[in-house]
């Protein structure tokens, strides 16, 4: 499509395919006439869930930049975090509730990521010489088979997880002009912030950082360097196990978690860290945050049961005319950083 | 390169090796053998003078598979603990006793099936080829029930599923009712008919129909329209959601933007919920009614109070207390919840146990019937035939099953009773106090 276009335009693409496309939201919108309290209703939806999508979407960043495998089971961790945090809050009785609450959430990080540093030294580890490809479909038999060791422990069943606030099920209600909002979303975008200022602290200013840095830009360099990448591997498993359960504990309240949870979650963050590039934290962010805005917008214009059909194709937008992400640019390609 | 092809070969197969491992052939769960030795239960036999002399026939088997593990488990638990129970209570009454005084020993022989139609088929292949069975109970979820028809058909045996979809007893195209198969739970249709009914009765004529993305959501919205129509009750705004959906702003919106007075939902928990939790914060004076898949407690525990004061029709088994003391299906929906909580030792009751109830119990009855000294092929010629004929004013815990040849399930919509959430239960919202 872009190179029919004159030169001069090429720079403008990307706005002006925004702009087309908040035009026909809004063109669409008038057939329920819908106002500013709709558009504002839907983006803070969106908001919301791409927040999720962005956290998970830094799990997917995490690993490929370390390894170059794209880690299909991080939508597990998504699930493990959620589930292992309701099953200690439901156990430990014995504490009151905001103190049992904080335990399962540690509890359920932890234990999250141990699942992970396990997976990493039993799957990914004996197999590190094998391609990328080969690596690939290994994270998607490890996603399989934590699914199905959910649904032995877990069953089918729903489960609930008390909201932040009111350490109930039911979760407290703000207004804003007519915009309804959960007090959970503000402990989501919070807790979202959070783990960005300790990331960048991490990767500026510790050496494990640096040296995950390190091997995202040159593998090869930094092992002549004296950094171990198979010891990189495994912190990068962990901390996208971390990063998923985080993901999953946050959403759980206004969810009800279920043993098959990490599927869709896993693949819309999927959605979010390719248009973000792969390889950059603000690019997963920003994708994840316009991946919830975009599919709420749209499916808030259209039917809402196409929500999920409008985030898929947004993917195949995106692979098709920006496959190095969003903010990349045009000459940079994903091959050249990682040798 | 070469060597990087075989490594992925070899990994390839090792994963099919191992998903093979995974999904070992189903096993047998063989009904616990009765503790005592038989030379007691002849002992038993002799102190009852009712009884005659034991003449012994052969035994009878039922055939007996739900979704045990899988995702149909919530269904296929309950239901297989009470095929179990029902198995133990005809263990110690000694089986059944035909019309020519003959005694049989009945044995259930329950398998599982993974909540998958192909496991389905195969077992039910199994318990039909090689256990020889008399009738099968199975089937727990519509797809996997659908899947085992024409197999029974084929094989001509006698069929009771537990599953609710119609097209499970009658091909929807021809109207023709499927001759082999049964089936106990109420429909869709039912819940939609009682839907219809309240609107009408509250004036309302306006009303925006929310369903699941699944195949149970969408029923349910079909339903509603061949329902609603006649009753002269629009629908203005349907729209869907996902089980997992944590925003539900786009529907809410549409709710608002249609005008409608009440709001109907087709689904199941947790999404029944999680949608009724945003129906509270968007629309808080609208009505909510639901349909009968909400029949449950985990509804309203997972709604988090949101639930209180929804409205639906439901199976009366999960409302007993409530029901009138005059409710002629009173007494067995009683004793079937004081068997199961002694049976399971405090398992919550649910509808899907009622369901296999009443289809193991119609199998029993069935089996009863049969005189001594039937071939396997006449017996389950004989024991369709006594079921399409002889369940009549049947009170079950489902409803009241008057089975006809045109209608292998028998109910009405009737057969669901009207409750209303309050103070986190169910209970029972006679018409009068509409």
């Amino acid at each position: 499509m872009n190179r029919f276009l004159p030169p001069w335009l090429h720079r403008w693409t990307g706005l002006i395919w925004l702009a087309l496309l908040l035009a026909s939201v809004v063109l669409l919108g008038q057939r329920s006439q819908y106002g500013p309290t709709q558009y504002m209703q839907f983006t803070m939806d969106g908001l919301r869930a791409g927040t999720i999508y962005a956290l998970i979407a830094m799990g997917f960043v995490t690993v490929f930049n370390v390894t170059g495998i794209i880690n299909f089971a991080q939508g597990a961790f998504v699930m493990l975090g959620a589930m292992l945090t309701v099953t200690v809050n439901n156990s430990a009785t014995f504490l009151p509730p905001a103190p049992r609450l904080l335990l399962a959430i540690v509890a359920g990080i932890v234990g999250t990521t141990l699942i992970g540093l396990l997976l990493e030294r039993m799957t990914i580890y004996p197999a590190r010489h094998a391609s990328p490809l080969t690596l690939i479909i290994i994270t998607v038999g490890d996603f399989i088979a934590l699914q199905g060791l959910a649904l032995i422990a877990w069953t089918a069943k729903p489960y609930t997880l008390p909201a932040f606030t009111t350490l109930q099920i039911a979760d407290k209600t703000i207004r804003l002009a007519g915009v309804v909002l959960k007090a959970q979303s503000f402990w989501i975008w919070g807790t979202t912030a959070l783990v960005l200022l300790v990331l960048g602290y991490f990767f500026e200013r510790t050496m494990t950082g640096k040296a995950l840095r390190a091997c995202a830009i040159n593998r090869l360099g930094a092992r002549l360097m004296g950094i171990s990448v198979s010891r990189m591997s495994l912190v990068a498993f962990g901390m996208a196990a971390a990063l998923g359960a985080i993901g999953g504990i946050v959403v759980a309240p206004t969810t009800r978690p279920t043993y098959d949870m990490g599927l869709v979650l896993g693949l819309k963050g999927f959605v979010a860290a390719i248009m973000g590039g792969l390889v950059s934290y603000p690019g997963a962010v920003l994708g994840g945050l316009l991946l919830g805005i975009l599919e709420n917008l749209a499916a808030g214009v259209t039917k809402a049961g196409l929500k999920d059909m409008f985030a898929f194709l947004l993917l195949i937008i995106v692979l098709l005319y920006r496959p190095h992400g969003i903010l990349a640019a045009r000459q940079e390609t994903v091959e050249a950083r990682q040798p | 390169m070469p060597r990087r092809i075989l490594v992925l070969f070899a990994m390839l197969a090792a994963i099919a090796l191992l998903l093979a491992a995974c999904k070992p052939a189903p096993t047998a769960e063989p009904v616990q053998e009765p503790p005592q030795p038989p030379a007691a239960t002849e002992e038993e036999e002799m102190e009852e003078p009712t009884e005659e002399a034991a003449k012994e026939g052969e035994t009878y088997y039922i055939g007996f598979a739900s979704a045990i593990t899988g995702p149909g488990s919530s269904l296929g638990e309950p239901e297989r603990n009470t095929a179990e129970m029902i198995a133990a209570q005809l263990n110690e009454q000694g089986g059944v006793v035909g019309p020519d005084g003959v005694r049989h020993k009945v044995e259930v022989i329950i398998y599982d099936t993974e909540s998958n139609p192909d496991t389905a088929v195969s077992v039910v292949r199994r318990l039909i080829e090689e256990d020889e069975v008399q009738v099968v109970v199975a089937g727990s979820l519509s797809g996997n029930s659908l899947a085992i028809v024409p197999v029974v058909s084929e094989a001509q045996v006698p069929y009771i599923s537990m599953a609710s979809a119609r097209a499970i007893i009658q091909d929807t195209e021809t109207g023709e009712t499927r001759f082999w198969a049964f089936k106990t739970p109420q429909e869709n249709l039912h819940s939609a008919k009682w839907q219809a009914k309240y609107l009408k009765a509250k004036g309302i004529s306006k009303v925006c129909h929310l369903f699941e993305n699944t195949g149970y959501g969408k029923d349910t919205n079909n339903q509603a329209k061949a329902a609603f129509g006649p009753e002269g009750i629009e629908i203005v705004y349907e729209d869907t959601f996902e089980r997992s959906d944590t925003e539900f702003g786009a529907q809410m919106a549409g709710v608002q933007a249609s005008g409608c007075q009440a709001v109907v939902v087709g689904a199941i928990p947790p999404g029944a919920s999680t949608v009724t939790v945003a129906l509270r914060d968007f629309v808080p004076d609208l009505p909510v009614i639901h349909g009968h898949g909400t029949c449950n407690m985990a509804f309203i525990e997972l709604a988090g109070g949101a639930a209180e004061g929804v409205v639906s029709p439901c199976g009366r088994l999960m409302a007993v207390d409530t029901l009138p003391a005059d409710d002629p299906q009173k007494p067995v929906l009683e004793k079937y919840i004081a068997d199961y909580s002694a049976f399971t030792e405090g398992e919550p009751i649910s509808t899907f146990g009622g369901h296999a109830w009443d289809a193991m119990m119609w199998a029993v009855e069935a089996l009863a019937s049969l005189p001594d000294g039937m071939d396997l092929d006449e017996q389950r010629a004989a024991i369709r035939d006594y079921i399409e004929s002889n369940i009549r004013n049947w009170p079950g815990t489902g409803g009241i099953f008057n089975i006809t040849p045109d209608d292998h399930l028998g109910l009405t919509f009737e057969a669901l009773t009207f409750v209303k959430v309050e103070n986190g239960a169910w209970v029972y919202f006679p018409e009068s106090a509409w």
